[in-house]
C-alpha cells in the first residue's frame, strides 16, 4: 500500500513555481522506494493549506506575502500549521523571514511574522540587489541524506544564491510563546504566541557562509548586533527549516530531496496531526 | 553543475542567475509607479512587491509633453530610504549614462523605458556589463529576444502607458504567446528561418521554444487600471503586473492598490475578483488608444 503525502507551496507571491518543479524532480528519486506518492500543490487559501502534510514558503517579497496572507485570513491558519500542529515547513529567503520569531530592518510600522524558529532574522542583512551574490556552500546535512549514490554527489558544494538576502543574526532561547525579550529590542518585530506551550527543540545551525570578502565583512561587522551568529544562512528547529538562499533558483534538487525525506520521517514519527488517509 | 544553466545569458552566467533571480522573486506581484516617498509607502502597505520611482507617471508625461528623462536622484534615494521593497527606476532608451547613474545610486532594477523620451533611435543600452539588472519592454517575441540578447533579465509586454486602456497590453501578450507556440513546434531548420523573420538570435529562440515560454520573467505593463485588467493579464500568461498611472490617478489609490495586489494573487478565482473589485472608487478616466494618433503612442518606441 502506498502512502499519499501532500506538500503545499505557499503561492501568494514569489517563486512558488520553481519550488514545485524541484520538488517534482526530487520526488522522482523516491520512485525506487515505491511506498510514497507525493502530491505538490499551490496554496492560496486556508482550505488548501489544511490538506497539506508539509509546506514550503518560497522566496518573494516578505511584506507582500505577509500582507496578502493577513488580508485573506491565511495568517492565523499558517501560524496554526507551523506552531501548533508543528507540520514540517521550510522557508527560503522571504520564507525564512516569515518563519522567524523575531525580525529587524522591516518596513516602517513593522510586519507580521508567522514564527516557528526561535531566531532573530536581519531582513536585509546582505544589502540591496547590487550586493546579491552566489557562494558555494558546504552542507553537511546533505551527506547524511543518501548513501546509495556516489560520494561526489553528496559532498560537492551547493550553489547558494543570495538575492537581497536575510541572515540569522541571533539564536534565541527556545521558549514557549512569544519572544518577549526581543519585543523590547528597538526596531524589532516578533511573532505572536500560538501553542504548544511546551518548549520545542533547540535551534540547530545548518549552514554558515565562510570566506566572505574582507570589504564586505567589515561592512557586515558594522551592521552586526550580535557576534555569535554572523553569517548563519540555514537553521532548523524541530520540523521547521529555513534557508536565506534560494535552492529553487538552481537545478540541484538535493536539498529538496533531503527535506522530503525529513517530511516522511516526521509523518512516520507521528509528529504530524493530519490524518494521512484523509489527505488523499 | 549545481547552478542553473547560463540560460538567456551570453556573457556572464553567474551574474545573470542573480539578475534574473530577483525577477523570479517578484513573480505573482504588482510593481507600482510612485512619484514620491509618500506614494511609495502607500504602495508598500498595499502589498506591492516593488516600486518604480519616477517623476511623472505616464498619464502626466502624456498630458504635459516635453522631454521625459531619468528622475532626480535625490527623489529616487528618498524612496529607497523609505521602503524596504525593491526600488526600480527608469532610464531613457539608449541612455547608458543615466543607467550608470542609477547603478551608482544602488537601485535594484533599471527599466530602459519607452515611456521616457528615447535618447538613441538606433541602439539600446548594452546591459550585460552592468551589475544592476534591467527590465525592457516588448511588443512581440523578436523584440523581447533582442532585449534579452542585450542583457535584459526581465521583460514586460508593453501596453499603451498612461491610457488606462488595456487593449494594447492584451494585443502584445497574445502576439508573444502565439509566436512562442509557433516556435515550439519547429525543427532547428525552421527555427533558423523563424529567427530571421523575427530578427532574433537563434540560440534564444531555441531556448524559448524548448521552454515554451520566454526565458526570463515577463510582466504586463501599460494600460492596467482595474483588478480585472490585472487578472486578465495574469490569465493570459504574464508572471506579474506593472501598474503605472492606474493607481495614483484613480479615486482611491490605497483601496485600488490593495485590490490589484489581491487580484494578481487570486487571478483565477472570480469570486475573490468580484469581492476585491467592489467599492474601490473611480478608476482613472482613461484615454481610448484606438482614437490616438500614432505619433502619440509610446509602445512603438524600441528597435
Amino acid at each position: 500500500m502506498s502512502k499519499h503525502l501532500t506538500v503545499g507551496v505557499l503561492a501568494l507571491q514569489g517563486a512558488f513555481h520553481e519550488h514545485i518543479k524541484l520538488l517534482t524532480q526530487a520526488s522522482a528519486s523516491f520512485a525506487i522506494d515505491g511506498d510514497v506518492r507525493w502530491r505538490f500543490v499551490e496554496v492560496r487559501t486556508p482550505v488548501e493549506l489544511d490538506a497539506c502534510n508539509a509546506l514550503i514558503i518560497p522566496g518573494g517579497e516578505s511584506t507582500t506575502v505577509s500582507l496578502v496572507a493577513a488580508r485573506t485570513g491565511l495568517l492565523e491558519p499558517l501560524r496554526d500549521f507551523v506552531k501548533a500542529k508543528r507540520r514540517p515547513t521550510w522557508g527560503t529567503c522571504a520564507g525564512l523571514i516569515l518563519l522567524a520569531e523575531s525580525a529587524n530592518k522591516t518596513k516602517k510600522g513593522g510586519q507580521e511574522l508567522i514564527g516557528g524558529l526561535d531566531v532573530r532574522v536581519n531582513r536585509n542583512y546582505f544589502g540591496r540587489q547590487t550586493e546579491s551574490f552566489e557562494a558555494p556552500l558546504d552542507l553537511a546535512f546533505l551527506q547524511k541524506a543518501r548513501t546509495d549514490v556516489e560520494s561526489s554527489e553528496t559532498t560537492r558544494p551547493f550553489n547558494g544564491i543570495f538575492i537581497r538576502a536575510p541572515a540569522v543574526e541571533r539564536l534565541l532561547p527556545s521558549v514557549p510563546g512569544e519572544q518577549k525579550g526581543e519585543a523590547a529590542v528597538e526596531g524589532t518585530v516578533i511573532a505572536p504566541s500560538k501553542g504548544p506551550t511546551t518548549p520545542v527543540n533547540q535551534v540547530e545551525i545548518m549552514a554558515t557562509i565562510p570566506g566572505r570578502s574582507n570589504a564586505l565583512r567589515a561592512k557586515l561587522e558594522a551592521l552586526r548586533l550580535e557576534d555569535e551568529a554572523g553569517d548563519i544562512v540555514a537553521v532548523r528547529q524541530g520540523n521547521v527549516f529555513g534557508t536565506s538562499f534560494h535552492p529553487e533558483l538552481t537545478k540541484d534538487a538535493r536539498i529538496h530531496f533531503w527535506w522530503l525525506k525529513s517530511v516522511m520521517e516526521a509523518v512516520d514519527a507521528g509528529q504530524d496531526s493530519l490524518d494521512i488517509s484523509s489527505a488523499i | 553543475m549545481t547552478s542553473s544553466k547560463p540560460s538567456a545569458s551570453t556573457n556572464d552566467p553567474t551574474k545573470f542567475t542573480i539578475k534574473s533571480g530577483l525577477a523570479k522573486m517578484l513573480k505573482g506581484g504588482v510593481i507600482m509607479d510612485v512619484i514620491n516617498a509618500e506614494q511609495a509607502r502607500i504602495a508598500e502597505e498595499a502589498g506591492a512587491c516593488a516600486v518604480m520611482a519616477l517623476e511623472r507617471v505616464p498619464a502626466d508625461i502624456r498630458a504635459q509633453g516635453g522631454v521625459a528623462r531619468m528622475s532626480d536622484p535625490h527623489m529616487i534615494k528618498e524612496i529607497m530610504d523609505t521602503v524596504t521593497i525593491p526600488v526600480m527606476a527608469k532610464a531613457r532608451i539608449g541612455h547608458f549614462v543615466e543607467c550608470q547613474i542609477l547603478e551608482a545610486l544602488g537601485v535594484d532594477y533599471i527599466d530602459e523605458s519607452e515611456v521616457l523620451t528615447p535618447a538613441d533611435t538606433v541602439h539600446h543600452v548594452e546591459k550585460h556589463p552592468f551589475k544592476v539588472p534591467f527590465v525592457c519592454g516588448c511588443r512581440n517575441l523578436g523584440e523581447a529576444l533582442r532585449r534579452i540578447d542585450e542583457g535584459a533579465a526581465m521583460i514586460r509586454t508593453k501596453g499603451e502607458a498612461g491610457t488606462g486602456d488595456v487593449v494594447e497590453a492584451v494585443k502584445h501578450i497574445r502576439t508573444v504567446s502565439s509566436e512562442i507556440n509557433r516556435a515550439s513546434g519547429m525543427s532547428d531548420m525552421e527555427l533558423r528561418v523563424f529567427a530571421k523573420e523575427l530578427n532574433a538570435p537563434f540560440h534564444l529562440l531555441k531556448e524559448t521554444a524548448e521552454q515554451g515560454r520566454l526565458p526570463v520573467v515577463n510582466f504586463a505593463a501599460g494600460g492596467v487600471a482595474t483588478p480585472a485588467d490585472a487578472a486578465l493579464m495574469m490569465q493570459l500568461g504574464c508572471d506579474g503586473v506593472f501598474v503605472g498611472s492606474g493607481i495614483f490617478k484613480s479615486g482611491d489609490a490605497t483601496k485600488r492598490a490593495r485590490a490589484i495586489v489581491e487580484a494578481v494573487t487570486h487571478f483565477r478565482d472570480p469570486k475573490i475578483l468580484a469581492e476585491v473589485s467592489s467599492g474601490i472608487g473611480e478608476a482613472m478616466v482613461g484615454l481610448n488608444v484606438e482614437k490616438m494618433p500614432n505619433g502619440e503612442r509610446l509602445a512603438g518606441r524600441g528597435w
